[in-house]
């Protein structure tokens, strides 16, 4: 089924909004997490989440395909390897902090949903990013 | 296979850098959890593992090719081996150090814990592996 031109725009400025809405809803767990149990450790989490999304902020500007493609220049992988380490260390830093006892299982589990929100959003993000590569609307 | 080969480019870096972030982040869970002061000792093995698997990182790996012709001579051949063989030797003399720092922590009470000495064997061991996940991706050209 072919969709007219409007509705096209119309369904791919409902998909930005969805994703703006998966990514506060992130950050609101994440200070939720702080903001309930009256602890703020968790916030640490914050300095990774800042490293998670560098390829896609050095190298959306460029083209996107030298990030899905293969060997790459080595600055990609150097992001990609970064990108890694801050998707374990966002995992890792709740999960040091609930072994030291410094905050209890609800901030853990929190702060946790929080990371799968934002792993959610950047997942849907780089799909539309890709798919607006064929369409050529913008 | 040959996608398979593919996909490994692309992913290949991030599960590299996940890996060395675990062998790292199990290590911080084990200062920050142990009762005891952790002494600099305990943490040498995973300072020169990280030291190793960014030494092996830095070779060309069509520099140990049979044909090369570097710019350097005939004979440069045995510089890149020299470095991977030093990269080696460090390698494996933190797996050794950081497990006979474990056989230590478990017979003795008074200094770190077990967990400590377990952690710092994954911790090499972690870091290693991601040092070769991410040599193997450049070989995907």
């Amino acid at each position: 089924m072919a969709l007219s031109r409007s509705m096209r725009t119309c369904l791919h400025s409902a998909r930005l909004a969805f994703l703006a809405i998966l990514v506060s809803g992130g950050i609101v767990l994440q200070i939720l997490a702080c903001a309930l149990y009256n602890n703020w450790w968790p916030m640490l989490t914050v300095l990774m989440y800042l490293i998670l999304p560098m390829p896609l902020i050095f190298f959306l500007g460029s083209d996107t395909s030298s990030m899905m493609s293969n060997g790459g220049d080595g600055w990609v992988n150097f992001t990609k390897f970064l990108t890694g380490t801050s998707v374990v260390g966002s995992i890792a830093i709740p999960s040091i902090l609930k072994h030291a006892g410094v905050i209890g299982w609800g901030a853990l589990s929190m702060e946790l949903s929080s990371f799968v929100v934002f792993g959610v959003a950047i997942l849907w993000f780089l799909q539309m990013s890709g798919e607006d590569e064929y369409s050529g609307v913008f | 296979m040959e996608n398979l080969a593919l996909l490994w480019g692309i992913i290949g870096p991030g599960v590299a850098g996940a890996i060395f972030g675990a062998g790292w982040w199990f290590w911080v869970d084990a200062v920050v959890c142990s009762a005891v002061q952790v002494s600099f000792l305990h943490y040498l093995p995973g300072i020169f593992a990280s030291l190793a698997a960014l030494m092996f990182n830095c070779v060309n790996k069509d520099e140990i090719g049979y044909d090369y012709y570097s710019p350097y001579g005939d004979d440069s051949e045995w510089r890149v081996k020299l470095w991977l063989f030093v990269a080696y030797v460090v390698s494996f003399v933190c797996l050794a150090g950081s497990v006979g720092l474990l056989v230590q922590d478990a017979l003795t009470d008074k200094g770190p814990s077990v967990w400590t000495g377990v952690a710092g064997v994954l911790q090499c061991v972690f870091v290693l592996i991601s040092g070769l996940v991410y040599w193997t991706c450049y070989s995907e050209d």
